[in-house]
């Protein structure tokens, strides 16, 4: 009886130890600074629910250093002004780690304040995770130690874009760039042109035009018919997509379109029948890998009450990134230490169900499988309650679609 | 109004002490609250006291902010312009392109006037992405506050204070400005710009010269704004930021002396606090707006300052108390229309339709209760406060109105 006892004993006494040490170390908290309300709202909201879900994930696997990982939302209002207060409200909250996706305006201030952050408050580092900010400065001209992107970026459509569908052999000698002019559009006619060696193809006329301004687009439809272009590469977002497609359709013309963000929800319920056949970049497709990928989808859709879609799924493979990268971080009492974070990041290596995506430390730039597909009604998944879905035509690889490393970038590293 | 001096002590000593009452969250509102005042201001010269209704006010403090921006970057806060020196780059920006911009807008007035100006702001805002090297393209142009008279200018505090001083100052600045000849004759061009004329008044002069000089305080707001955030981005062109300012000096009261700075701080403050509470506050913004036009078309500032000039005759005990009698049954009403469309907004929100399983509707909490959707009880509960709080106002308006009559 007395060595029960003691048994008893010495084991209530190291589950009482044990759970105040869990006590002491302070929960990991992940600030999502992102639109959540206005116009721009439906893509911060996607954004909120790919991290929620993915957070849910880690913390149903134990979370980080015991305890279960804390998300602090913020909203950023739209613009940078509003996202440099909630960077500032959630670093005196205590968040370790901020997260933000839905426009390269916002990670353009984000990043720069959590760099301006990180040098008045030498080790006591906060990382930022750019889950979708595009703009190639992010990795070039602004990149530094503790930004991260785990989105593609324009290099990176362009190219697997262009691959895929020269591959596919739909790309055709004649190609157009019709792009909005800002930096946005400027990098992918920068990139179609920079490819058109490499692929034995003619750009043959390039449209710079104004940002969600057109209403009527058949004068730049009339001038891709008389370029005589086979296929229009596009970065077109949103209205500026749409509008292109229905009035090239409209004038009858016979072009695919190459683009990048055909599959934004709604794009496809508003197009219909004018988007079968054109073409799209995105780092997922659901018939990938079908039967990992089915699960991930209905699971996805028991937590969320939809399938993933648009920037859902490059979401939750990069926060899988960090998952990974907070499995080889050591907890310190105050929690998290950033700069281990950071280091164990720039090298992390994910599985995701279309591949293995991993982080470059050159440039903190994610290399992902990218998947060439085209609108047609033979997708599995179909998009927007229509007829028409997205089908892989070209799955490339995170080797294969991976881009050197901007010149531009001159990271500098602590130590 | 003998006691206008020593409230504003007392305001500006509050200014002063609030680094040690207050959190950073929300010393972090008061430095965005001090610069919607200041471009309130800005604004209200022109809209209130001359009465020129600008549309693209955001041209000018945008301006402003990128000059300050692109200063912050060549002088590196030192030299000729030391870092709390540089509102005065946006100033002179400001100035310079309100003089072309008013110049050409000031030749038409009413309608016509607010569409030049509307049209130039656009002008810009169209422009701004395709000047890479200007405006920075979409990440924006960035900068670092670097250290300057001994001042570190890193911490929150600092930057805090180097704006109140800038925004006391302008508005300082203007209230003498409103008493200089020049600022007394911008009454005379709202009230008759043609009487003016007649006097041989250069009024196209005058109208240019009142627009430059708001032009160039919206301007030091704007420097102020990227000395704050350490950024300009051509957003701060876009014309919503026109637009917020309108509505705040409307809000506040476009023509007593503060009522756009406090227009200004109290709404920067609502969306501050509201906007992490709820997804749909700029709902409530746009009800608060039409509210006060509605209600209170003086602005709230204004609507005081009405009632302290022309008291209603009834004593101050007796105001006071109708005053709070309506307050309360407002409250009452409001609460009622925020648990309404709080609990419509939880009910169609995708997250919970996506838990409605076979007509199985899980109940919803919202103010630290569960309420079952289907049930009526939310429904009667909203309706129902809302109703009460609407008749208790309906109420004691009759009341007011029966002891008017009664006096008459």
């Amino acid at each position: 009886m007395g060595f029960q006892k003691f048994a008893r004993g010495t084991a209530a006494m190291a589950l009482v130890m044990g759970a105040t040490a869990a006590a002491q170390a302070e929960p990991l908290k992940i600030a999502l600074v992102e639109t959540l309300s206005g116009p721009q709202a439906s893509t911060g909201l996607l954004y909120r629910d790919a991290v929620k879900y993915q957070i849910g994930k880690i913390n149903e696997a134990g979370g980080f250093g015991g305890e279960p990982i804390e998300l602090l939302e913020f909203d950023n209002q739209g613009g940078p002004v509003g996202a440099a207060d909630r960077v500032r409200a959630a670093i005196s909250e205590g968040a370790d780690v901020i997260l933000q996706g839905s426009s390269s305006a916002v990670a353009g201030q984000v990043t720069e304040d959590v760099r301006k952050y990180n040098l008045r408050n030498a080790g006591n580092e906060v990382l930022y995770i750019n889950l979708g900010g595009e703009a190639m400065e992010l990795t070039g001209s602004k990149c530094h130690y503790y930004h991260f992107r785990t989105s593609p970026n324009a290099a990176i459509r362009v190219n697997t874009l262009l691959d895929g569908m020269s591959e596919a052999g739909v790309l055709g000698d004649n190609v157009y760039a019709m792009n909005q002019n800002y930096s946005w559009g400027v990098d992918v006619q920068d990139n179609t042109v920079a490819a058109a060696d490499r692929l034995g193809f003619t750009v043959v006329e390039q449209t710079l035009h104004d940002v969600n301004k057109i209403q009527d687009f058949s004068p730049y439809v009339q001038r891709v018919q008389a370029a005589g272009a086979d296929t229009v590469i596009t970065g077109n977002w949103s209205n500026d997509l749409l509008l292109l497609m229905k009035a090239s359709s409209g004038a009858g013309l016979d072009v695919r379109f190459g683009t990048a963000f055909l599959d934004q929800p709604g794009n496809i319920g508003n197009a219909g029948a004018v988007a079968e056949g054109h073409y799209l970049s995105a780092p997922f497709n659901p018939e990938v890998n079908p039967e990992e990928t089915a699960v991930f989808m209905e699971d996805y859709k028991s937590v969320t009450g939809h399938y993933p879609s648009y920037v859902e799924p490059a979401t939750v493979f990069g926060m899988m990134l960090l998952q990974e990268a907070l499995k080889q971080v050591e907890p310190t009492e105050d929690g998290l230490n950033a700069a281990d974070l950071a280091a164990a990041l720039e090298n992390a290596t994910a599985e995701t169900p279309m591949g293995s995506i991993s982080m470059r430390d050159a440039d903190h730039q994610a290399v992902l499988p990218m998947i060439v597909q085209e609108v047609s009604t033979e997708a599995q998944y179909k998009a927007d309650d229509t007829q028409f879905g997205f089908v892989p035509i070209k799955v490339i690889s995170a080797a294969d679609a991976e881009q050197p490393v901007q010149d531009s970038c001159q990271m500098k590293r602590p130590g | 109004m003998k006691y206008a001096p020593l409230l504003l002590l007392v305001t500006v000593a509050v200014l002063i002490a609030l680094p040690w009452l207050v959190s950073g969250s929300m010393l972090n509102a008061a430095v965005q609250m001090l610069i919607a005042a200041l471009f309130a201001m800005a604004f209200g010269l022109l809209c209130g006291q001359a009465g020129m209704l600008s549309f693209g006010h955001a041209a000018y403090f945008g301006v402003g902010a990128f000059a300050a921006v692109h200063a912050m970057n060549a002088f590196g806060g030192e030299g000729l312009l030391p870092t709390p020196l540089l509102p005065l780059v946006g100033g002179a920006t400001g100035l310079v392109s309100g003089l072309l911009a008013g110049y050409f807008s000031t030749k038409r007035t009413g309608v016509y006037f607010a569409m030049i100006t509307l049209a130039l702001a656009e002008l810009l805002h169209a422009l701004a992405p395709h000047l890479k090297t200007v405006f920075g393209g979409e990440a924006g142009v960035s900068s670092f506050r670097m250290p300057a008279w001994g001042i570190g200018f890193g911490s929150l505090n600092d930057v805090y204070f180097l704006t109140l001083v800038w925004t006391l100052l302008c508005i300082g600045l203007l209230y003498l400005f409103s008493k200089t000849p020049l600022g007394r004759l911008a009454l005379g061009l709202r009230e008759n710009a043609h009487r003016l004329r007649f006097l041989g008044y250069n009024t196209h002069a005058l109208g240019t010269l009142i627009f430059a000089v708001s032009a160039m305080f919206a301007g030091i707001a704007g420097a102020l704004q990227s000395m704050n955030i350490e950024a300009a981005n051509y957003v701060v062109l876009e014309s919503h930021i026109s637009t917020a300012v309108v509505l705040n000096s409307f809000i506040g009261g476009v023509r007593v002396f503060l009522g756009p700075a406090i227009g200004g701080a109290v709404m920067t403050f609502f969306g501050h606090v509201t906007s992490d509470l709820t997804r749909v506050w700029l709902l409530y913004q746009g009800i608060i707006f039409v509210l006060v036009m509605m209600f209170l078309p003086r602005g709230l500032v204004g609507e005081l300052v009405e009632r302290i000039r022309n008291p209603s005759g009834e004593g101050f005990a007796r105001t006071l108390s109708t005053l709070l009698a309506r307050l309360a049954s407002l409250a009452i009403a409001a609460f009622g229309a925020v648990f309404l469309i709080e609990f419509l907004q939880r009910v169609l929100s995708p997250e919970y339709r996506a838990g409605v399983t076979d007509g199985n509707w899980p109940d919803i909490a919202l103010f630290s209760y569960d309420w079952a959707p289907l049930s009526v009880l939310p429904w009667a509960f909203g309706l129902g406060l809302f109703g009460i709080g609407i008749a208790l106002v309906t109420m004691v308006n009759r009341r007011v109105a029966a002891r008017k009559e009664a006096q008459a």
